[in-house]
Parts: C-alpha cells; structure tokens; sequence
C-alpha cells in the first residue's frame, strides 16, 4: 500500500535517487510540450495557445482520478500523503504576483529549469532572479512573517469547505476541466495560428471528454471518502512510520484510526538530523 | 521555432498526471522545485556570511538539519528536471544558445525583464508556500483548498498584467 516511503519501503537516500528520476520525467514531458520556450508558455495569456492550460489541467485530473481510484481500491492511504496547507490571504497575493511574475519573465520556476538546459538564456536569468527573490523574502521575513501566516485553516480541501464529498469535488473538477479545455481551444482557434497548434481527432477529444466525466461521476456515486480512514492521525505519524523497519508486516493503518480527530494545522516540528521530508514547503 | 514539433498537449498532460501520481504513490508527496532555489539562494547566503544566515528565522529553517541545505529532496528532484529537460531538448535538437523573447524586443530588455519576472516569482513561491508545480499542480490534484484557490490567482495576475507586457511577446 502507498505511500510506499511513508511505510518504510526505502530509506531517504533512495528517495533522493528516485527524486533524480522522477525529476528527469517531469523535465522530459515538460520540453516534449515545449514548456521550455517563454513564447510557447506566454501564449496562453494573449489567448493564442493554450497548451499551458490544456497540460496542467489534464494533469491535474489525471491525477486526482488516479488518487482517488487508488484510495478506493486501498491501494493508497490518502490520510499519509502529505496535504498542503492552506493560508488563504499570503496564498491569494502570492499567486498574483507569480502570475505576473510568470507574464513579466516568461516562465514558472520549474518551466524556468527546462529553459535553462536547453539553452535560453532568459532562462537562466529567471532562475538567478529567483534566488535573489527567494533571498528578499527571506531579509524581509521578520516584516512579513504575521502575513506569511494569515488566514490560516489548516490542511482544508474543497470538499470540507464546499461541504461535499470528494467524489463530487471531483466530477466538478472533470466538468470543469472538460470546459476549459473547450473554452481554451475556441479562443486559439479565434486568435491563434492553427497551422501551429497540435491537432488531435475530434473523436477522439470527445471520447477524453467522455472517459472524464464519467469516471468522475462513478466517484460522485461512490464516495471515496468513505475508504479514507486514517487521515487525522496520520500527518505526524511520519517519522515513527518511518521508523519501522518491516511495516509491511505492520497491521493495516486504517484499522485503528476510525475517530474522526481534527487534523494538525501545524506541521510536526523538525526533528534535527532526522530523514524526514520537509513539511513546511510545497515547492 | 520548432512548435510543430511539439507534443501534443492532452498527451503531456495525461504522462504529467501520471508522474505526478507516481511520486504520491511512491513518496507521499508531489512534484516541486521553487524551494530548491530558495535552497541555493540560502546555501549562498550562508557561505558568505554564517552567522547571518542561521540568525534569518526564514533561511535558519533551510540550515536546521546540520547538513548542508543542498542535500534535499527538491534539489534532486529539481536536478533531476534539468537532466530530463536536457534529454528532451537534446533527441528534439531543440538546444540552442538563444533569447527566447518576441519580434519587438532587444535582448537586454527581454533580459532585464526575466530576471525582475524571476525576483517577483522567488519572492511569490515563497510567500506563497510553492510554485505552479509545488503549490497549484500537486495541491490542486489533492483538492487542496488553498491550492486551487493559488491557482485562479495566478491565472488573474497573468492576464491582468498581460496587456503591459505584450510588446515583450506578441
């Protein structure tokens, strides 16, 4: 059952190998979309390609479907995979400004990266500028450390503030999803170049379109929420979970955690030398 | 330009799903690679001057571990990203020395602007706990709140400063 490393299936030094490798896929599909190329990335704010879009929202999908399928299945305990946090007021202002920053230099940091090693040297600027950034915030972190932490709920997810379970959270993330894909191709096709956007069928658009909503609608029905048991005790279970040297012999973690305990807002204090991911960070 | 050769984008977004799931499968956690830089600016700023960097209650959290701020998991996985975007680049012939910028800007002032978009975006991801990966994709794929939330903003910031930079693309 995953997470596999939060059951001590490898030690953090094989994590940081399979951080290369994971790393090494998302640089690869990234340049495959030409993510590495400030023009191609920019387009989608001048309403011409929306591949930007069409990448991250398809991935975002992919993904939560592919989680929650998992869930269902007991194939992974959602309550020990690691759920951001959410501070509402720095986190609205931040993605302003890195929207901005975004149209203002061309690239995102990780899109940053691509560029860089293949070449462009804006790239290369924008990952410098980054650092100086990072470094400013931190000088000015004694002045910004009471909004840094502002608006604080915790590790919220829609469905606990929409008051729904995640199974509809996610057929109105593919509806949505299936809309802005829709969305995004009629204005590309408006003001974009068609000879230079990636065709694909139209079968086999509205098939995708098709295979989402209704995979989204099998979860609405299902609710898979209902097979995430352990969820409040885990987040600072991390390390004792760690700890364990053959945890697969361990008793399944749902089966002692039914009471449903509020989650920790405060991510568990470091542990010096410890191999133990940060929590504190999303990115 | 190469656009034509492109992938397709429904395509990358399906294998990017997939590897995002891949590493919550196998790490319990997503994708990322801003902090990596607030890494490297803290690395810097600790080899210049230590005692500055351990008393700055921000760069302090980087440097807690009592090894080098370098040796995360971030920092590989952003290594990582270099590597495999390199690869990519490379089989596509797609690596060139070049500035990547519209027809009707100099190269100092498509310059000056990336790197002033890059000091807004490192000051951002960290005032924002991560970046469109680290923050929007992986939080948004957990349904996190906050994340989806920081994601529309980023989309609103863009297209609402997109008409003043439009000489630097269009």
């Amino acid at each position: 059952m995953g997470p596999l490393y939060k059951f001590g299936w490898f030690d953090y030094a094989y994590a940081l190998q399979l951080a290369v490798l994971i790393g090494f896929l998302f640089g690869f599909v990234l340049e495959r979309a030409g993510f590495g190329n400030a023009r191609k990335l920019t387009a989608i704010f001048y309403l011409r390609d929306f591949a930007v879009l069409k990448v991250m929202f398809t991935a975002i999908v992919v993904c939560m479907l592919g989680l929650l399928y998992f869930s269902v299945f007991g194939w992974i305990d959602l309550g020990r995979v690691y759920l951001l946090q959410t501070n509402i007021w720095p986190q609205i202002v931040a993605g302003l400004l890195l929207g901005v920053g975004f149209v203002m230099g061309g690239y995102c940091p990780t899109t940053s990266v691509v560029a860089t090693v293949s070449g462009k040297l804006d790239g290369l600027v924008f990952l410098g500028g980054m650092v100086i950034g990072s470094v400013i915030f931190a000088e000015l972190f004694p002045l910004l450390a009471g909004f840094y932490e502002a608006g604080a709920m915790g590790a919220v997810t829609l469905s606990d503030v929409l008051g729904i379970h995640s199974g509809i959270v996610a057929l109105g993330a593919c509806l949505m999803a299936v809309g802005a894909f829709w969305l995004g191709e009629s204005l590309e096709g408006r003001f974009g170049d068609p000879a230079r956007l990636p065709g694909g069928s139209r079968r086999m658009k509205l098939g995708g379109a098709a295979l989402l909503v209704g995979l989204g609608l099998i979860l609405a029905v299902v609710n898979p929420d209902r097979f995430v048991s352990s969820r409040p005790e885990a987040q600072p279970e991390a390390e004792s979970v760690e700890a364990t040297p053959r945890p697969e012999s361990a008793p399944a973690a749902g089966s002692d955690a039914a009471a449903p305990v509020p989650r920790p807002a405060e991510p568990p204090a470091p542990a010096p030398g410890g191999f133990r991911i940060l929590h504190d960070e999303g990115c | 330009m190469n656009d034509e050769r492109y992938s397709n984008p429904y395509v990358i977004g399906i294998l990017l799903g997939l590897v995002l799931l891949f590493t919550f499968y196998t790490m319990g956690r997503g994708l990322g690679s801003s902090a990596s830089f607030a890494r490297i600016g803290t690395a810097g700023v600790h080899w210049v001057a230590p005692e500055h960097a351990q008393a700055n209650p921000y760069l302090s959290k980087y440097l807690a571990w009592g090894r080098s701020p370098l040796m995360d998991w971030l920092v590989f996985l952003t290594l990582g990203a270099g590597l495999g975007g390199l690869f990519s680049a490379f089989i596509a012939r797609r690596v060139r020395g070049e500035v990547a910028r519209g027809p009707s800007i100099g190269v100092s002032a498509r310059l000056w602007l990336a790197l002033g978009g890059g000091i807004l975006s490192g000051f951002a991801a960290r005032l924002g706990r991560g970046c469109t990966s680290g923050q929007a994709l992986t939080g948004a794929a957990e349904l996190a709140f906050g994340s989806w939330v920081f994601m529309f903003c980023i989309f609103a910031g863009a297209y609402a400063a997109a008409w003043f930079f439009r000489k630097e693309w269009l």
